[in-house]
């Protein structure tokens, strides 16, 4: 609301000044004084005469008068007209759309200039005549922008539920449809008044609008132009009043914008350039092992408008080559951060602050740009969620795995690559190779889209394979194809994968071991039999519990993941974990290692884990 | 979850049939058979789950059932009234008594109205409430799906997924529905707040005597809600039965891949996996004959001449597969 106040304020003063104009005791506007011609500031006259002597000032402010009273009054006739119908085109279709919108389009064939020359003639010139030609002329835009943003919001299934409670259609229309496409139009109605204070003056500049002697900014703009050599400011007062008019009123549109839009601005991501110029760490030791990739310590901040939040922090793991990790967590969990730190695709507001990242022998989290670079797509390649958004819709698809093959193999033939995409496509179970390559991505069904990704991912044999919930998006029998594809894959190949989803069972079907994510901290990592058979913290207990097998019946976790500025200062489960004990909360809890490669985030898993035998 | 067998239907779809047109004014569209000829019933106080993946109409079921779509062929009674016969004023009455709840809780909610005016809507439009009452009546769902009254005055975009899935819930129970469609209503959620809403969802059962068609791709949700189950494939019901007889013996070749794909927690239990050849066909152009019988390991040449009818199997049991007693 705040930011409504300026605006809003420039606006007021504007009309304010305009709607008092007769009791401000300003001279007459049309009384001339040819004695005084084009003086310059004189007593009475602050701004001075124009080229009848008429007072400046005077004419400026009850000019305002006209050419404000024409730009609102056409802008909101075209625009509560237009909007009304835009709204029938797009809720009835068929007949209302043809005579609602269509109708607009054979408008917007018309010249401007032409339209109001044909008006003016058949009218004789006027303010009157002004608002209906300027409200005909923005109609049709109205009319579309209306029709356009509502075709979109009636296919949201909050317009289909007070449907189905068996509201009027005037209620849908007026209480749901038109606040949802508000915004656009309320830009749009900024737009056309300042294009039609524009208007109304050329219009009046050409003699067609207000008539003279009265006041009006196109009449001044006018007059003042046949004396520009004598008195230049003359055209400087009026044009200023405009543009100071104009500016004001965008400002205030797009401020009542944001206003009735209740979920508030959207986050700004603040850039530190120290950041970037400066990781600020040094490397940490290489830890000592054969993994493909061992991460250590991952923190990941960002700056938000409410202080720097840690949606990561002190991830480690390793994966060893043909061997599958999958990180299993729910949305908050910092599963797919700590994915897009490993490739160097944070967002620019993200930094990691602290922790080491070795594929092989080098360090992922302190790579420059170009290294990094050669790495994505050849040495770590990725497989997101949602095919259709990550291949690109205007290429075809053996074009952009031949793509990425190029890129990592400078100096390949383009037959040679092509020879390569069949094979991939083979490999990765698409039917008649040949002929697939050619095809669009919009041609074909989410899991084969899912497969092209795959044999994008696996062109320049990676080391490490990332799949961020690569099945998240496809039906069950797609999905156990898919992930028969990738356990394929994996054996032949000795990728090590990283497997990132929130459903247990798939981790249960792919991985060898799993990481346990909550609120950006590992909870509990070991050999995925181990921690399904004896889960050691009560979230991943929780989790199980929440997806039973067979005819028990599910129990969910009460509450949320905390948001990442409200972290707990203890264990961050707690608030929802029904063991919780006064010392969960008093301290972070370390992750303990209760035996080789097997940890926990919990103070009490001793005594929880003897409770649960002891029960069993 | 006892159903009275004899109670007569409260929904009862009969050869409900619904096809799309696409395409543009002047291009010969391509018509798509959502849903063919399928029958269908819900008696009161009873869950049925409609389970099948994307493309197989199961939406587009639950749209007919409401009303919200005219079907193309067929007819819905409601209550023993056949849907079209009923006058357009009184429709709007009876809109009431059947609800919807829908699979994106970001969607589903006015991005733009207090919750607490979107749950009275219905009281509102349905005049079944003064303003006084209806604020204490907001209330009442808020408690009632878990929430706080004290939250009606907030914005949707102040909650998480689960607490909007909440809400929704909430709306659609406000004017005392008798049928209630929930089309995915947990797919969006992360798994320990689908198990909060499904418990809801019970409960909601249990304390309300609400009929329920509960549309999900996810069998285990199903498997744990309903007392039957309709599988669908491509528009027609493939079988159709009593949800523990279908989970632990199902018939259908088709019903089996599914259950089978499923990944299942206890890696000890699983069986061996039917994996399906290749993707469902467009429903723009299906199959002759048998809609599945393209990725079926049991096809036979007769399964191209004529679409199998659903026929009975067992006491409770429908399925629509000449082979399903060969292959069992």
């Amino acid at each position: 609301m705040r930011r409504l106040w300026v605006p809003g304020a420039l606006v007021a003063l504007i009309l304010l000044l305009a709607l008092l104009a007769p009791w401000l005791g300003l001279p007459d506007p049309v009384r001339q004084d040819v004695a005084n011609r084009l003086v310059g500031a004189m007593p009475g006259s602050p701004l001075g005469r124009d080229e009848f002597g008429r007072d400046v000032l005077s004419r400026l402010i009850w000019g305002a008068r006209t050419s404000l009273a024409v730009a609102f009054a056409s802008a909101l006739i075209a625009g509560i007209v237009g909007t009304a119908f835009g709204l029938i085109g797009a809720w009835f279709r068929g007949l209302g759309e043809l005579l609602a919108v269509r109708s607009m389009d054979i408008i917007l064939c018309f010249p401007p200039v032409l339209l109001a020359l044909l008006v003016v003639t058949l009218l004789g010139p006027g303010a009157g005549t002004l608002i209906l030609v300027l409200s005909v002329l923005y109609l049709p835009i109205f009319a579309r922008v209306a029709y356009a943003e509502a075709l979109s919001a009636r296919n949201h299934d909050y317009v289909e539920a007070v449907r189905a409670l068996g509201a009027p259609t005037g209620r849908i229309l007026l209480r749901t449809l038109l606040p949802n496409i508000a915004a656009p139009i309320l830009v749009q109605l900024s737009l056309a008044v300042a294009a039609a204070v524009v208007l109304e003056s050329g219009l009046s500049f050409l003699g067609l609008g207000v008539v003279p002697p009265a006041p009006s900014w196109g009449l001044m703009i006018r007059g003042a132009r046949a004396t520009m050599e004598q008195a230049p400011l003359l055209l400087l007062w009026p044009c200023a009043a405009l543009t100071l008019t104009i500016l004001a009123m965008n400002l205030l549109c797009d401020a009542l914008r944001d206003a009735v839009d209740p979920r508030g601005l959207a986050l700004r991501p603040r850039r530190r350039a120290i950041d970037r110029i400066l990781p600020g760490l040094l490397p940490e030791a290489k830890p000592g092992t054969e993994a493909t990739l061992g991460m250590r310590g991952l923190t990941v901040e960002i700056d938000t408008p409410r202080g720097v939040i840690r949606p990561v922090e002190d991830v480690s793991f390793a994966v060893h080559p043909g061997e599958t990790l999958a990180i299993v967590g729910e949305s908050g969990s910092g599963k797919s951060v700590t994915a897009t730190s490993l490739m160097g695709l944070l967002p620019p507001a993200a930094r990691v602050v602290a922790g080491g990242a070795w594929l092989q022998e080098k360090e992922l989290l302190r790579l420059s740009e170009p290294e990094l670079r050669k790495l994505r797509g050849g040495a770590i390649a990725m497989v997101f969620q949602d095919p259709m958004s990550s291949l690109n819709p205007v290429h075809r698809v053996g074009d952009q795995v031949a793509e990425a093959i190029k890129a990592h193999n400078k100096g390949i033939s383009a037959a040679e690559a092509k020879k390569r995409v069949v094979a991939l496509f083979r490999r990765v179970g698409i039917a008649d190779p040949e002929n697939r390559v050619t095809t669009f991505p919009h041609e074909m069904s989410g899991g084969m889209r899912q497969r092209v990704m795959i044999a994008m991912a696996i062109a320049n044999q990676p080391a490490l394979l990332i799949a961020d919930e690569p099945t998240t998006a496809l039906d069950v029998t797609v999905q156990a194809q898919i992930l028969e594809l990738l356990a394929e894959l994996k054996r032949e190949t000795k990728t090590a994968l990283i497997f990132i989803t929130h459903s247990l069972s798939v981790v249960a079907e792919i991985a060898d071991h799993v990481t346990v994510m909550y609120a950006g901290q590992v909870v509990e990592r070991g050999k995925v039999d181990e921690v399904f058979a004896g889960p050691l913290h009560p979230y991943t207990r929780a989790l199980l519990a929440a997806t039973p097998e067979g005819d028990a019946a599910p129990s969910g976790i009460p509450g949320v993941v905390p948001l990442p500025t409200a972290f707990p200062l203890g264990c961050r489960f707690a608030p929802r974990c029904k063991h919780a004990a006064p010392a969960c909360e008093a301290a972070p809890v370390p992750l303990e290692e209760v035996r080789r490669d097997r940890l926990t985030r919990c103070v009490r898993w001793r005594e929880l884990s003897a409770k649960a035998e002891a029960a069993a | 979850m006892n159903v009275a067998v004899t109670s007569p239907p409260l929904v009862e779809a009969i050869g409900l049939s619904k096809t799309f047109v696409t395409g543009g004014l002047f291009r010969h569209g391509r018509t798509v058979q959502a849903v063919r000829g399928v029958d269908a019933t819900v008696k009161r106080a009873e869950a049925v789950g409609v389970v099948g993946e994307s493309g197989s109409g199961k939406s587009t079921l639950g749209r007919l059932m409401l009303g919200l779509l005219p079907p193309t062929d067929g007819a819905i009674n409601f209550d023993g009234r056949a849907l079209r016969d009923i006058p357009r004023a009184e429709w709007r009455a009876l809109r009431r008594r059947m609800q919807i709840v829908f699979q994106d809780p970001y969607g589903s909610l006015d991005p733009r109205r207090r919750i607490g005016a979107q749950i009275a809507d219905g009281l509102e439009i349905h005049n079944v409430a003064s303003a006084g009452e209806c604020e204490r009546r907001v209330g009442e769902l808020l408690v009632r799906v878990g929430l706080d009254p004290t939250h009606a005055q907030r914005f949707p975009h102040e909650f998480s997924g689960g607490q909007r899935q909440r809400i929704g819930i909430a709306r659609a129970l406000a004017t005392g529905p008798d049928f209630l469609v929930a089309d995915e209503p947990v797919s969006a959620l992360d798994v320990s707040i689908q198990a909060q809403i499904m418990q809801l969802l019970v409960d909601l059962r249990r304390d309300l005597g609400l009929a329920l068609l509960f549309i999900s791709h996810d069998l285990p949700v199903v498997r744990h809600l309903c007392d039957r189950v309709i599988v669908m494939y491509l528009g027609r019901v493939m079988e159709e039965g009593p949800a523990k007889e279908i989970f632990s013996a199902p018939a259908h070749p088709y019903t089996r891949a599914l259950i089978s794909a499923t990944p299942r927690l206890d890696r000890a239990q699983r069986t061996k996996r039917i994996l399906l050849a290749g993707d469902p066909p467009s429903p723009s152009d299906p199959p002759s004959g048998c809609v599945f019988r393209t990725r079926c390991a049991h096809a036979i040449a007769r399964c191209a001449e004529a679409a199998p009818e659903l026929r009975p199997f067992g006491d409770a049991r429908r399925v629509a597969c000449i082979r399903a007693e060969d292959i069992g």
